[in-house]
């Protein structure tokens, strides 16, 4: 699903989920790790685009993923997307864990490629480095670090 | 303490802004920027804001009620000026968009003050605000968005801070506190006339510095924008030397053809301008590339203004050739939204930059049709303003124009050229014989004695070859040429 040339984005979210979720492969955490890496990602862009900026594009980038993995599809009148992030925690944590880490991942990427698409891919690498986790400092066993918000 | 308060002038890096405002913009100044949308308001700050920002000097650029966040850093991003290496460390961008539309004013505002009292600034931007500024339904106790408006005007004028507000106001003549309280006002307009559009600013007000006054034409490029300062005549405000005396020296200048110079009376008076009007293919632009060639023989650098003429022929080959020597600078345009200030601020600069004594603008007539149909009406008193200009410079000056024949009446230019210039050439074609010649003469030289000979010239691969004068034919001008009595005489003598 992912389309951008750049293997780097795609690098740091995969590093950034895998360094939330410390390394255990079951679903709940692979789940937290994707709404904890949404939220910093998000915690970053609002303040430049607008929380309605990023809700929309997170929306978009949710209906795209659902094109591979049609068991995230969040049915808007269920009022389920009222609280959006912990249905998709619901949903991530109710697949396989290996399968609730490549949509999580597919989600992430999506929207930061989107988002790339709009202002670029360096000024969103910019916007969102602070949120991911840098190759220095996860290929250090037993360091763990700390993004801001 | 006899101290007074010293305002240091930022410069903006927005070519030819800091020359309207008067010397660049006053550190700490509040200033509006306003003009319809799609004026290039946010282009502007953005080039200020890139130009200014540094990490020590931080700018804060707010987003309020403008074009969506993402539109702007997507489009401003084309921009050369949008230096990526900035953002963060030099420059931060803060939506506020969600709660303005909420209408959570008070919010906005102390969300606004918070940032900047947390980050201390250097250039505070808030883009931007409608412009009626119309009330809207407020909870009891909460500012209105007018009342957000003038707060925020007032506290971005006590910030240790250059600061800017952008709004889309409809009239700056309508009274607005704002405007009081505003250091400094900038407005942009555009207008469409036909298919060329036209993009001017004005500086309406500047606090304690000399502005330049007038609408001032500015173009948006990949590069950014830049401004054509409205051409000063240089020596009309009595501030700036008047040279044109001086340099307008006893010396002449050689024209490059044989026998021109004489007619001349010894060569053009160095300074002068010099119309050159005629016909289609009479042969001015081959006179005009005489002058310059003649001037970069002699190592006086020279600059055409062309408007007309295709590389294909032959005497631009000539002209090609001093050009890539860098003899001869050229502006090219076909452009048809062009302002005279702009062609005006393209020539002083590669005239300096050249050291060029002499100018060839070829045609006048190519001139009108490059430039904005807006500014047409008032071509006339711009080409006046060029041509005193370029006076003032002291460079000599040669412009051409087409100029229908008649033989009617005696007319040398279409634009009343011929009471703007120093001088002027006239070239016609005549039939005789039933084929038709070329005559030239020259008809005025202010201050200066000059030949009243008609003469034939022609053109071949060399050139214009000036001949003898018409002394057989009378009534040339009138397009009824008759032999004149004399040589009638001779003619039956002959038989």
């Amino acid at each position: 699903m992912p389309t951008t040339d750049s293997k780097a984005l795609q690098e740091a979210i995969r590093r950034t989920l895998e360094h939330h979720s410390g390394g255990t492969r079951d679903a709940r955490s692979v789940a937290e790790a994707t709404l904890r890496t949404w939220q910093l990602m998000a915690d970053r862009l609002a303040p430049v685009i607008g929380t309605k900026g990023v809700d929309t594009l997170f929306s978009y980038s949710l209906y795209l993923t659902c094109a591979t993995y049609r068991w995230l599809e969040i049915a808007e009148n269920h009022g389920e997307n009222a609280d959006l992030p912990a249905s998709i925690l619901a949903r991530l944590s109710s697949r396989e864990a290996d399968a609730a880490a490549e949509a999580g991942y597919t989600l992430l990427v999506t929207f930061t490629e989107l988002l790339a698409t709009m202002i670029g891919e360096s000024l969103t690498e910019r916007l969102l480095l602070p949120a991911w986790v840098l190759p220095s400092l996860e290929s250090k066993p037993g360091t763990k670090q700390e993004t801001k918000p | 303490m006899n101290s007074k308060v010293k305002i240091k002038r930022l410069a903006t890096g927005v070519p030819g802004l800091d020359e309207i405002l008067g010397g660049g913009l006053p550190e700490l100044s509040f200033n509006l920027i306003v003009g319809p949308p799609g004026s290039g308001k946010t282009t502007l700050a953005h080039q200020i804001m890139f130009s200014l920002a540094t990490p020590e000097k931080p700018a804060l650029f707010f987003t309020v009620l403008g074009e969506p966040p993402f539109k702007m850093l997507r489009y401003q991003q084309q921009f050369e000026f949008f230096d990526l290496d900035k953002i963060s460390e030099s420059i931060r961008f803060v939506n506020l968009s969600d709660e303005f539309a909420a209408g959570n004013f008070d919010q906005v505002l102390a969300q606004i003050t918070r940032e900047v009292e947390t980050s201390s600034p250097a250039l505070v931007f808030v883009d931007s605000f409608r412009a009626v500024m119309v009330e809207t339904q407020q909870q009891a106790g909460a500012i209105s968005k007018q009342q957000l408006i003038q707060r925020l005007g007032i506290q971005l004028s006590c910030w240790q801070a250059t600061t800017f507000l952008i709004g889309e106001y409809l009239s700056t003549s309508a009274p607005n506190p704002l405007f009081t309280v505003a250091d400094g006002l900038l407005s942009m307009e555009q207008s469409v006339q036909r298919n060329s559009m036209v993009r001017k600013m004005q500086v309406l007000k500047m606090r304690g510095q000399a502005t330049l006054p007038g609408m001032h034409t500015f173009r948006i490029s990949s590069a950014g924008i830049e401004v054509f300062p409205a051409a000063i005549i240089y020596g009309d405000t009595g501030k700036t030397k008047d040279t044109s005396g001086a340099l307008r020296s006893k010396k002449r200048l050689t024209m490059g053809i044989p026998r021109l110079d004489d007619m001349l009376g010894g060569g053009l008076p160095s300074g002068y301008s010099l119309l050159v009007a005629g016909p289609s293919g009479s042969g001015k632009t081959i006179l005009a590339t005489a002058f310059l060639a003649e001037g970069v023989r002699l190592g006086e650098p020279g600059v055409i203004v062309a408007f007309e003429q295709t590389p294909s022929q032959s005497w631009v080959r000539t002209l090609d050739d001093m050009i890539r020597a860098g003899q001869i600078g050229l502006i090219n345009t076909r452009s048809l939204d062009l302002s005279i200030d702009e062609i005006v601020q393209h020539l002083i600069t590669l005239i300096r930059t050249m050291k060029a004594t002499r100018v060839v603008i070829d045609s006048l007539s190519g001139f009108e049709l490059a430039v904005a149909p807006t500014f047409r009406e008032d071509f006339r008193e711009s080409l006046f303003r060029m041509v005193a200009v370029l006076s003032g410079l002291g460079v000599t000056v040669l412009m051409t124009s087409e100029l229908e024949d008649r033989y009617i009446d005696l007319r040398f230019s279409p634009y009343g050229a011929a009471f703007l210039t120093d001088a002027i050439i006239v070239q016609r074609y005549i039939e005789i014989g039933s084929r038709l010649q070329r005559v030239m003469a020259v008809v005025k030289i202010r201050a200066s004695n000059h030949s009243i000979e008609i003469r034939r010239f022609e053109i071949d691969d060399g050139g214009i070859n000036i001949g003898e004068p018409v002394l057989d034919y009378e009534g040339i001008l009138g397009g009824q040429p008759a032999r004149t009595k004399v040589h009638k005489m001779g003619d039956r003598g002959k038989l």
